[in-house]
């Protein structure tokens, strides 16, 4: 099945016909998406600060990395299922939306790094004082996460 | 409240409102200002919440987590004072009405309350339980209570446009 046609199984189903019927679905799962959205933006701001060594200078990177990790993969797991609930409501026009591709590029980005990079940056952080290579992980992180989430916004825009 | 309906209605029917309102990209670019910054806000905060919870950071004193983090929320705070300000301005009169925006008003002030109450109680002997994994009965119910009441401030805020 073509991408399309993955778009369009997911607007027919069931789940698909249960927002775009509901009255409030909608918005329930917009403040569903919104809250994992503050979990996920304050966990990538912690870990992110650490490395460019703005705060908790003298605590562990490696700790405050799988700390924040875990936080990180459970908003975003809230994140991903809420988020699929709303494109169902409208998955042809987020098909076409080039917000949403964008989006979704973003974020392919974002998590690729988050496990690749970043975490080799927070290796090398946690062995003396930040050198330039955690700093440039951090950089990259925020802007990552920042561009999914403009995008994100822009899809109700544009 | 005659007074503030007035004062709303001014604001609405104010050059600058009508402006904001009317406009396609300000409105729309002040309110993705506003959702990062209580992103930035909401997001910190509720790092503080979960590490007195003892959830997280275990190994982090409570005071240097809160050193570390409060300036962020401060700004976040800042931020989405003066953004939410000028969403404000321009739907002032819808605004008035609105039962959500009252909710989210009420809210805001209990998280006023609930940071105040922690900040000049629990927190003043913080040094007695900071470095505990898991905080004090009292810290953990303002932990629950600031994370269940900014979240309500963001449910609030986003039914604000479904009504």
């Amino acid at each position: 099945m073509s991408l399309h046609g993955w778009f369009m199984a997911l607007a027919h189903s069931p789940l698909g016909h249960a927002m775009q019927t509901s009255r409030w679905g909608f918005a329930v799962v917009e403040m569903v998406h919104l809250l994992g959205l503050a979990l996920l933006g304050g966990s990538v701001l912690i870990v992110d600060l650490r490395l460019l060594g703005v705060i908790l200078k003298g605590e562990s990177a490696i700790t405050i990395g799988r700390d924040m990790s875990r936080l990180l993969m459970g908003s975003l797991t809230v994140m991903v299922l809420s988020g699929i609930a709303l494109l169902s409501e409208e998955a042809g026009k987020c098909y076409y939306s080039p917000a949403f591709r964008c989006k979704m590029a973003l974020l392919a980005a974002a998590i690729i790094f988050y496990f690749t990079l970043h975490r080799q940056a927070l290796l090398r952080a946690q062995s003396g004082k930040p050198t330039l290579w955690p700093r440039i992980a951090a950089i990259v992180s925020l802007l990552l996460w920042l561009g999914v989430g403009v995008a994100g916004r822009a899809i109700g825009l544009l | 409240m005659l007074f503030l309906q007035h004062f709303c209605e001014m604001l609405y029917q104010s050059s600058f409102g009508t402006m904001l309102r009317e406009s396609n990209n300000a409105f729309s670019v002040i309110e993705s200002v506003h959702v990062l910054s209580i992103t930035l806000l909401v997001g910190t905060i509720a790092v503080l919440d979960l590490r007195m919870l003892g959830l997280i950071l275990r190994s982090v004193s409570v005071s240097r987590l809160a050193r570390s983090v409060l300036p962020l929320s401060w700004s976040g705070f800042a931020v989405s004072v003066a953004s939410g300000f000028l969403l404000f301005w321009a739907e002032a009169a819808k605004m008035y009405v609105n039962p959500s925006f009252r909710a989210k008003l009420v809210l805001l002030v209990l998280a006023g309350f609930n940071a105040l109450i922690f900040h000049t109680t629990i927190y003043r002997r913080a040094q007695e339980w900071e470095t505990l994994q898991v905080c004090p009965w009292r810290a953990r119910v303002t932990a629950i209570a600031s994370l269940t009441v900014w979240s309500g401030v963001i449910i609030a805020g986003r039914a604000i446009a479904y009504f």
